[in-house]
This record gives C-alpha cells, structure tokens and sequence, in this order.
C-alpha cells in the first residue's frame, strides 16, 4: 500500500543505518539523522493516525536526545532499548501497511525507556545535562600576558556597545534584535574570561546573559528598572576589566567596592512588573488558611452570600451566619492588602497620572472655595461644620498621595552622570571619579527630564573647567585622581541638589576681567564673591573661546540658568581657590502646588511663595530711611533693606503708601533680602500654579498666576525678578 | 589510530580573543593548519575559496550564527560532508539538540581544555 511508503521508508532508514554503527556509542551525524527520521515519523504516524507508531517514535526520540546529551548512564542499555524501538517501529508499520491496525503492545517497550531515563528526564536541571566545566590546572597554561591584554581592549570595547545599545533599547523595548545585540557581547565575554580564569568576570557576564537570555524568551519585559540593572552589571563588569587592566600594568588603583554577590542577587532576581501575573488570595482562602472557617464554611459562606439581597460579600456573610468574628475577618484582609501591596506594581501611562494630579489640584482649589464661601462660613451649622473639614484632610491627604505618585528617585540620573563623567574625563585625559550621596531621594518625573540638560552642562563644565589637571592637581597637593561629587538632598519643600568638584575653584579675576572685556558689567563696581560668580550666568559669557568636545558646544551657564529658573528653582555656587567649587540647584518639590502667602495692594492680589519670605512687619517710622546710592530702606534688626514699592511696580493705587502705616514683607532673594511695601496680608494658602501662557511667559517679577480660594485670581511673585525691576 | 594533525581546521568566532584561546589549545595538541573567519558569512567565503578539512565554530555570532552556517554548509554538496564541531556555552539542551538534527559531528562546551578539545576532534575525525 502506497499510502504507507513514506513511512516505511524512514523507518527502514533509520533500521540499515543501526547496523552500520560499530560498539554501542551512536556517533552525532547519525544521530542527527535519526532524530530528523523521528520527527518526520512522528507527524507521518500523526497524520495517519496510527498511535502506537507515534509513541513509540516519540519515546525513541526522547531517548536518543538524553543519549545525545550523556544524560543516560547505562549507555549499554540505552542502546539496546534504541535497537528494540526501531525493530517495534519496523513491526507496527508493517501491520499496518498489511492490516491496517496492529495489535500487539507496545506498554513494555515504553515503560523499558521510562525506566531508563526515568525521573532524570523530568528533575535533572538543564544545565546539568552539559559537560562540567574541566578543571582549572589546564587552563592555566593558555594564561598568557598577550590574550589577557587582548581581552582587556576587546572586552571594554565590547561593554561599550553594550552601553550605547541598552539606550535604543530603551527606545524600542520590543525589538529583540536590540536584546541580541547586548546579549553576544556579554555571551562573548563570558566565554573568553571562562578560558582566562577570570571567574568573577565571567559569572557575572553569566548571569547578566542568563537575564536577557530571559528578555529574549519573553519572560520579562524590557523596564526601566532592567535597563538600570543591566547598565550596573555593565558598570561592573567594566570595572572589574580595569582592575585587571590595572593590576597588569602594575598599577593597582582602589581596591573594587562593588558588591557582586549583590549585584548577582539582584540581577537573578530581576522579576517582570507586569502586574497582570499578581496573584491575591481571595478572603475566603486566607481565612480558611487562618483556621478561622473550614472549607465548608467558606462554600456555605458563599452560597448565601450570592443568595442574598443585596449580595453581601463573603466577609460580611460570615459574619452575620456568626462564623467568624470582624476581628477575623479584618485581620484577614490586611494579609489580603499587604499581600497585594508586596507584590503588585501597576504600570500607568504618565499621561494619566498627569491629568489626576491636575484634576486633584482643580480639587484643591474648589475645596478652598467651597471652605470660604459665605454661606459655609456664616453657617451655624455644625455638622456642615465638621463635613467639610473632613472634607479638606482627606483631599489634602489625596493630594499629597497623588504628587507622590509621580515622584522617582534620583539614581538613575546621578548613574547617568556618573557615565558621562566617566566617557568625558577619559577624553579630556584627566583622572576623575563620582561619588553620589542620596541616591534614593526622590523627584517629580517630570523634573527629571527637565534637570537632565542643565546637569549634563554642568557636570561638563565640572569636568572641563572644574577639575585640574593631573600635573596641577599634584603641584597643588592634591591627590591625581580629582572627585566629581554628586548629592541630592531634601530641604524644607525643596530638593537640592549639588554638583561639586575638588578642582581649581572658580576664578574670580579671571571672571570679572572677561565680564568686563565683553562689557557685561561696569568695572568701576564693587562686586561681593558671589555677585561676580553669578556672571557666569549672563547670557554671552559662555566660555566659547574654547571649544571642546566637553563644554562650550554653545550652551552657556545662562541656559543653564533659565532652565532651573523655568522650575521656579535656583542654583548656588560657593567656590574656595584651589580647593574646588560647588554648584547647588534647589528646585521646590513639586512643580504644580506651593505654598503661598496672598497679600493684597490697592485692589489685587499676588502670592509670595511661602518659602521666600523672611519676616512679616509694620516698620517703626524711624527704622524708615532714604540711603545715597542704595535708595530707600528698612532697618530690619539691625540689616538695612531695600524697600520695594509693590504698587509702583505694578502702577496701582495703594491704601498706604508710608512704610509704618503698611506691611513689610522681608524675602530672600538669592543673595540678598529686600522688603515689599503691601497693604494687607490676607492668609497662607496651598495653590496651584497655572501658566500665564506664552504672552506673559518672560514677564518679570510674576511666574504664575492661581485661583485663590474664594475664587479670585492672584499673580504668583518671582522675587528674583521683582528685584531686578526694583533695581532699574 | 592517529588523527593526522596537519588538517587545515576552519576557526569561526566574533570575538578575537576567543579565536586566539582557541588556536593556542589547538596548538598545544599540534594542530598547526589554521584558519580564521569572524562569523557565518566569512567562514562560507573561506570555505568557497579554499579547501578545510574540519570546522571549529561558535554558535552565537553576529551576522550568521553558528548553527545557520552549519545548515548552510550541510545544504551546500560541495561541502556537506564537512566535519563540523560546534563550541557552545548555550545552557540549553535544546541547542545541543537542534544543532544535532541540523548535522553537527559533535559539540564541545566552554571552558574546555586541550584534552577535550582533541579528543571532540579524534573522535569525529575517527568516524568519517
């Protein structure tokens, strides 16, 4: 029967081959060859339905494969049950072919295999059906100077790549060709530090390939927190190859202070956030588990509660049919909320998170509003009373919930800086490390796109200008290698955060002779330190005299500047000769909401940021006095300050125009306090910052405006800008 | 029955380091005939060009990988009956098993020494 030919044929095949093969050991290219046979068998056997043909040939195949791998002990007798399965194949396909069926059984042939490879085929960990790596002492002997040093210049080239492809993956977390790019590098590695005995080297490429070989399979997914993993494993691997480098050349440099058994952990323990694979246990398992309901219970439990009506949840049956106490059964749901708190992680599109903190915001100034209506407030009701304080905790409770949503901690930008102050120190041919303190503090998301350009400037600038050379830097007793300090901070409702070097300091001659020359400042002045830093700052200063690779690509300090100043932030600078210079950007927390003090002037309203102002007083007349070159001023304990006019600012008419009839209100500017001539100080409040738009963008002196909370609109004062109209 | 050691052996391997760790193994067990290619289509064009008595090639590789240039070669007349020994750090069986059904004489996984090596090597050769 012709039907049958196919078959027949490869399984005879498979037969002649047998006999050519000499001893019990079946060579590759055969076996190869037969498993091709199998596979082909196997669909065939499949397609004709003839069963008993297709397990036995998927039973032989299993068997030649765990003979393939040396996963079979008894190699003797592996053989002989191969033997008997291609003699049983022959035997059923030619029963078949003349009887259309078969009757024999093929039971003991099975159960022989089984017993074979028995649970092995199961339980045996993959990696165990490899050969063990073979023992050191021969390796040894390949330990030559000159593929060490190869492996140096091809290994940090390779982790390069690495660095550069991690990056588009960011981009395109589903192109596997990204993942295959950054995976042969560290595959390849691995490989050669595996000759070289180099076993940290190679355990940790190990592990870093085993972590995308997972990508690659698709069982994790491509985060932000895998690329953070795998950019440190990199990190590492770098620096283990320069410690070798290093110890080659006879120069060891520090000891590592890299924690690879960490490192490993946390790699191996890389889990996917997709949250959909979150498992909670329902109530009812928990408390079954708790031994507080048995299984019965809990179906009755179930049943009545569907029967009910209104459906009641299964807790609350329970407790009612007195099964359980509410103590029970509250205990058993924390278990459930914190089981689920362990172990879920949601991923939400920013967007989203964007618009509930703008509604909540919206939320925050309605409240306000709501609070300081009239009718609430001349309401002798006391339960109206009581509503809407509660009212108010919980949506400043949601509000502070909601900001913190977006908030990120800072790593992954210092690890970036950290980066780029290694690539850059390296081109300017300088020694430089980074330390980072308060990695873990945490900002607004959006923030860190925003301070990621003016970061980047001034850790080049850090680099470039701040850090002397070698020859400079031991001239002037200081260790070779210079220091790029990185720190984040919390203070008050800001976040600091400080870029310092141990380098030259900042040259105050140098900067006042070039801010002179390019006739940016009158030299006739007196300037303080920190008035002739803050130069740096005007626009057209920028070093771009010398262009380098590092700084001077046209962005100038008062980009700089304006970038920090758009997140209503500031930056410091303190710098000693020789000693090194520190740049602090303080920005407020978040960027939507502050707290503000509203003043009233003649008929408006404006909003002082709460955390510029000083002090609050009603001047005596005589602290009031009108000073030769500065103008009028305040005596304030002993300080004597600018006085700002408000109302001549802005061209309104005020209550008061003496000092001692209004209000002064002292704020810090950045180097300097002044006082602002008020009428009325009206209250503190939370508010949102709303653009003014792109009209009143560069407006000096106000950066925003709010809706109050009795529904009125208030200018939100920029101080900084209010001094400098002050000083025209 | 010795393996003559003057075959020419085609080594295929990206990283260069590797090829030279390699080569230094075989070496050591007096293989001196030896050529060099970066990855999958490089070896083909060697093999076009010249004639090589045994394969020696890594599986993960940039542009062709091992086990495509292993097809290649068992799909090619010319050169299908060529010895092929795949080195492999692959922990996977189902490499080892793909690698078998597309025609490989044998596979070798790293680190290995030069015992091994040349026994993969007497071993295949032994065979042909």
């Amino acid at each position: 029967m012709e039907e049958y030919d196919t078959l027949m044929s490869l399984i005879d095949g498979m037969a002649s081959d047998f006999l050519f093969i000499d001893g019990s050991e079946i060579d590759m290219i055969t076996a190869g060859k037969f498993l091709n046979n199998l596979e082909g068998l196997i669909k065939e056997a499949d397609g004709r339905k003839i069963f008993q043909l297709k397990t036995v040939a998927g039973g032989v195949s299993s068997l030649l494969e765990k003979i393939v791998l040396d996963d079979i002990d008894d190699k003797e007798a592996g053989f002989n049950i191969l033997e008997k399965g291609i003699a049983l194949m022959q035997e059923i396909g030619e029963s078949f072919k003349n009887t259309r069926g078969y009757e024999g059984n093929i039971e003991n042939f099975m159960e022989s295999i089984a017993a074979l490879t028995g649970a092995r085929i199961l339980e045996e960990p993959v990696e165990a059906s490899w050969e063990e790596p073979q023992p050191a002492e021969a390796i040894d002997e390949i330990q030559d100077d000159s593929l060490l040093r190869d492996f140096i210049v091809e290994g940090l080239e390779y982790i390069d790549e690495i660095e550069v492809n991690l990056l588009n993956l960011e981009q395109e977390p589903e192109n596997l060709d990204c993942v295959n790019t950054i995976f042969r590098p560290f595959h390849s590695i691995k490989g050669v530090a595996g000759f070289l005995n180099l076993e940290r080297i190679s355990d940790l490429a190990h592990s870093l390939e085993n972590l995308l070989d997972r990508v690659r399979n698709k069982e994790l997914s491509v985060s932000s927190r895998l690329i953070d993993i795998i950019l440190d494993g990199a990190d590492a691997l770098k620096a283990l190859i320069v410690e070798l480098k290093e110890n080659m050349e006879g120069n060891p440099g520090d000891p590592l202070k890299i924690d690879l058994t960490a490192l490993k952990k946390q790699i191996e323990s890389v889990e996917s956030d997709d949250s959909d694979t979150v498992e909670v246990k329902k109530l009812g398992e928990i408390l079954v588990e708790d031994g507080a309901i048995t299984e019965e219970n809990l179906e009755q439990g179930l049943e009545a509660a569907e029967k009910l009506i209104p459906p009641k949840k299964i807790g609350e049956a329970l407790i009612s049919e007195g099964k359980v106490t509410p103590k029970q059964v509250s205990q058993a749901l924390r278990k459930q909320t914190k089981q689920a708190a362990d172990t879920a992680v949601i991923r939400v599109n920013i967007t989203k998170l964007d618009d509930l903190i703008d509604m909540v915001g919206e939320l925050v100034i309605t409240q306000a509003m709501i609070r300081q209506n009239s009718f609430v407030l001349s309401n002798s009701d006391r339960k109206l009373g009581r509503d809407v304080s509660r009212l108010s905790s919980i949506i400043s409770e949601l509000q502070r919930t909601s900001t913190s949503l977006r908030m990120v901690s800072i790593k992954q930008t210092f690890q970036r800086m950290s980066r780029l102050v290694r690539d850059l120190s390296r081109d300017a041919g300088k020694k430089v490390g980074v330390v980072t303190e308060g990695e873990d503090t945490e900002i607004d998301k959006n923030m860190v796109e925003e301070i990621y350009n003016p970061l980047v400037h001034m850790v080049r600038n850090a680099v470039d200008h701040g850090i002397d050379s070698s020859e400079e830097r031991l001239k002037a007793g200081k260790p070779e290698k210079g220091i790029i300090r990185l720190k984040a901070f919390h203070r008050g409702g800001n976040v600091v955060i400080e870029i310092s070097d141990d380098g030259k300091g900042l040259d105050k001659d140098g900067i006042l002779k070039k801010a002179v020359k390019k006739k940016l400042v009158d030299s006739s002045h007196e300037l303080s330190d920190q008035n002739i830093y803050k130069l740096i700052f005007l626009p057209g200063f920028s070093t771009a005299a010398a262009i380098t690779d590092i700084s001077g690509r046209g962005v100038g300090m008062d980009v700089v500047k304006q970038a920090v100043e758009k997140l209503r932030g500031k930056i410091d600078i303190d710098s000693t000769m020789n000693k090194g210079s520190t740049f602090a950007l303080s920005f407020p927390l978040t960027m939507a909401i502050i707290n503000g003090m509203i003043v009233r002037v003649g008929s408006e309203r404006y909003i002082i940021p709460l955390t510029a102002i000083r002090q609050l007083l009603r001047p005596e007349k005589k602290s009031y006095n009108i000073i030769i070159g500065t103008g009028e001023t305040i005596n304030v304990m002993g300080n004597l300050l600018s006085l700002i006019r408000m109302y001549n600012i802005f061209g309104i008419e005020p209550d008061h125009k003496n000092p001692w009839e209004a209000i002064v209100v002292v704020v810090e500017g950045e180097n300097n306090s002044k006082c602002l001539l008020v009428d009325e100080i009206l209250g503190e409040e939370e508010v949102v910052i709303k653009s003014l738009g792109e009209s009143f963008k560069n407006k000096k002196g106000i950066s925003g405006g709010a809706i109050l909370g009795d529904g009125n609109i208030g200018l939100i004062l920029d101080t900084e800008g209010l001094f400098e109209l002050s000083e025209i | 029955m010795d393996v003559d050691k003057n075959i020419k052996i085609l080594l295929v391997d990206d990283f260069s380091t590797m090829r030279k760790v390699i080569k230094n193994l075989l070496k050591q067990s007096g293989y001196n005939n030896i050529v060099e290619a970066e990855d999958g289509v490089d070896a083909l064009k060697v093999l076009k060009s010249e004639k090589v008595d045994f394969v020696i090639s890594d599986w993960n590789m940039p542009n062709m990988t091992g086990i495509e240039l292993l097809k290649a070669v068992r799909a090619d007349s010319d050169l299908s009956g060529l010895p092929f020994l795949m080195v492999t750090a692959e922990g996977l069986k189902e490499n080892v098993v793909v690698a078998v059904k597309a025609g490989v004489s044998n596979y070798i996984v790293k680190p290995f020494t030069a015992e091994v090596l040349n026994e993969k090597i007497k071993k295949i050769i032994e065979k042909l």
